[in-house]
């Protein structure tokens, strides 16, 4: 490997998860990230040395012209001996030995100033984490503060803004985090290409949501691409092609071509409903985060909102939290958009692997740990605001919440109790709102699955999320890649826990929905289906080709082959009778599953 | 060239004030500064606050203070004299 990692060479393949399909062709543009700052890697040529280096030192003046000032106020203020740290880092401004180093790193690595700015004071901190003395230790951190401080200026020169690409640039980073997805310019986006992240990590939900091709799992793709370098990215083959040459990339943009016109013939079935052949009725809802795509509901034909992820409202913003203005603002946005179809919120999914609120600290055990429906018990002004946000907001239609990662029966009463406190303050203070806001229970936690029966009697629908059920029932780590082959959808644990839920849900005459990536595969979606589930909620994007998917078998008989699958003893056991049966079931649809291997 | 031999008296040792203090006065003169630990041999460019501060020297740590140029005596007297008097900082609280 070594060497041929940084190879330049044309046409170079990589294979990596085929995340979100379609062709994306464009300049490579890396990002990386530290903290929640973020650095971009921009690389220059011979003749842009000297205006960058030009750059670097108008920002090390002004850096300087800051520090003096502050460091004229604390003398001021609190006394001239406590004005000496500023001046500590005043000093490494004026460091020539550091200086140099930044330099030279433009000079010879042909970087932009940000870039050569954390790298070099990455390489110092490093030597000063070595230091045995604690004290001298910590000195690490000022190093931190001065080249923030730098990269700030840096940035205040308004040299990068991601959200005003000028080219068609594909996305290449260790991650997609939904914090610099927030920040970017969706017009230029053509691809995501990164080093990490599994099937159902939050990069490639995001990719899948936003329809943008990706290929994750490249393992070293940041370090093999430099920004500029041309990339197609052929998001279904799970490939990425380096510098592709003249012939290569013409083969790229003709299958480009098909793929828009074939996607384009698939779409127009979007008026009729989403029937079995013998004539059951399905119900296809979006899950939907970000706000642009509410307006795509309609063109994909979905029956509302099956699941708001309210938390992605914090993404590019935390540790400010949303106020209950705007927050009013976008439910009464879905509300309208949804009608009569309704939409359920999702109260904010924090903490765990999603997003850590300011004062809490990051947990040994995140997934285990303080998040969703706990944190919100235990950050009630947030709850409370939350709520009455939607409480408003259902004045304009029929607005559903539903609560997320209930383990305990106590959860429900007390968050219910909290609604009911709130709707009494409400009326009590005369604030206009509709109190007819019916309250979900998420069906994630195993527990809460063997409770169903129990959760059912008191709360007004259940929704069982998939992603998070089969991450608990089978206790694998979608995202960790030594064990994401044990992340099984089809796995007969999975199934059996559906079906009781469907049963449980029957007898309670309780509304069941079902969300998650499951929803969104159609022969998933078909064996949901067949276990008994009604509503399916999922992405938009994919909701015409479940519905067709739909629209091409019989109930009848998808219902008796769900109960043979629940007898088998694996998944993979259960996606070879799928796969066997399900093409001579409906031919029409599956007939492409015959042929794959 | 001159050398001096100095041991650092203060209680803190070379951490960010005393290190600022010196770089300040080093910088002062023409000539080169370079410090240097007895015991590890490990040395640093005087005029530089990211270098002295990595020398991590503590109290009851010799440096050799070696300078070069048109003002090299001066600048080796003034420079072991901040050091021996504790940079003049017996107030310190030790916050910095």
């Amino acid at each position: 490997m070594g060497s041929s990692s940084f190879s330049r060479s044309r046409d170079t393949v990589l294979r990596g998860l085929a995340v979100s399909p379609g062709i994306g062709v464009g300049r490579a543009l890396r990002l990386d990230e530290r903290g929640r700052q973020q650095f971009y890697f921009i690389g220059i040529s011979a003749a842009q040395v000297r205006g960058e280096i030009r750059r670097l030192h108008q920002a090390l003046a002004q850096a300087r012209t800051q520090l003096q000032e502050t460091k004229v106020r604390v003398a001021l203020e609190l006394g001239y001996d406590h004005s000496y740290i500023l001046d500590a880092h005043l000093l490494m401004l004026e460091d020539e030995n550091l200086v140099g180093q930044l330099e030279h790193e433009i000079r010879t690595r042909r970087v932009n100033a940000e870039w050569a700015v954390r790298d070099v004071t990455d390489r110092v901190m490093a030597a000063y984490k070595h230091v045995g003395d604690p004290y001298l230790r910590e000195r690490a951190s000022d190093i931190e503060d001065v080249a923030t401080r730098l990269m700030t200026v840096l940035s205040g020169q308004a040299k990068f803004d991601p959200s005003k690409l000028e080219q068609n640039v594909i996305i290449v980073s260790q991650d997609i985090l939904p914090s610099t997805v927030a920040e970017l310019d969706f017009n230029c986006v053509r691809g995501f290409v990164t080093d990490g992240g599994g099937m159902t990590s939050h990069s490639a939900i995001i990719a899948r949501a936003l329809k943008i091709p990706a290929v994750l799992g490249l393992h070293d793709v940041t370090r093999r691409v430099r920004t500029g370098d041309a990339v197609v990215v052929d998001g279904a083959a799970g490939e990425a092609i380096l510098r592709p040459t003249k012939p290569v990339l013409r083969v790229y943009l003709a299958k480009r071509e098909d793929e828009a016109a074939r996607r384009a013939r698939r779409i127009p079935h979007h008026e009729q409903p989403a029937e079995t052949l013998d004539g059951v009725r399905i119900r296809l809802r979006a899950n939907v985060e970000l706000v642009p795509e509410i307006d795509s509901l309609p063109l994909f034909g979905a029956e509302g909102i099956g699941l708001y992820r309210s938390e992605f409202m914090f993404l590019h913003r935390l540790p400010e939290l949303p106020s209950e203005e705007e927050q009013y603002e976008l439910y009464s946005k879905l509300a309208r958009m949804t009608g009569d179809a309704g939409a359920s919120i999702r109260v904010f999914d924090l903490g765990g692997d999603k997003l850590t609120l300011p004062g809490f600290e990051a947990e040994q055990n995140p997934a285990l740990g303080l998040r969703a429906v706990r944190l919100s018990l235990k950050v009630e002004p947030i709850f409370r605001t939350q709520l009455r946000a939607i409480l408003r907001a259902n004045r304009h239609g029929r607005l559903r919440v539903v609560l997320p990662l209930v383990s305990t029966i106590d959860e429900l009463r007390r968050a219910k109790r909290i609604i009911e406190e709130v709707k009494h303050e409400m009326a009590d203070a005369e604030v206009e709102h509709n109190a007819a806001l019916p309250v979900g229970v998420m069906i994630e936690v195993p527990a809460a699955a063997l409770m169903a029966d129990l959760f059912a009697a008191e709360a007004d629908f259940l929704s069982v999320g998939t992603n998070d059920l089969i991450q608990y029932l089978l206790a694998v780590d979608r995202t960790n890649e030594n064990v994401s082959h044990l992340y099984q959808p089809l796995h007969p644990a999975v199934l059996r826990s559906i079906a009781h839920l469907v049963r449980v849900a029957e007898a309670a005459r309780v509304p069941l929905e079902l969300c998650g990536e499951m929803a969104a595969d159609p022969l998933q979606a078909i064996a949901l289906v067949g276990l008994g589930i009604k509503t399916l909620s999922l992405v938009p994007a994919a909701i015409p080709l479940v519905k067709n998917a739909i629209r091409s078998i019989e109930m009848a008989r998808v219902r008796s082959l769900m109960s043979e699958a629940m007898k088998l003893a694996s998944s993979k056991e259960v996606e070879e009778l799928l796969a066997s049966e399900m093409p001579r079931q409906a031919p029409e649809f599956f007939a492409a599953l015959a042929i794959q291997p | 060239m001159q050398h001096h031999r100095v041991t650092i008296s203060n209680r803190l040792g070379l951490h960010a004030r005393a290190a600022a203090r010196l770089v300040r006065r080093a910088t002062q003169f023409a000539s080169s500064v370079e410090l240097e630990r007895e015991d590890t041999g490990q040395s640093a460019d005087g005029k530089s606050i990211l270098g002295v501060l990595l020398l991590a020297a503590g109290q009851g740590t010799t440096l050799i203070i070696r300078t070069e140029g048109v003002d090299e005596e001066r600048a080796a007297r003034e420079i072991a004299e901040l050091i021996r008097q504790g940079f003049g900082e017996e107030w310190s609280d030790g916050v910095f």
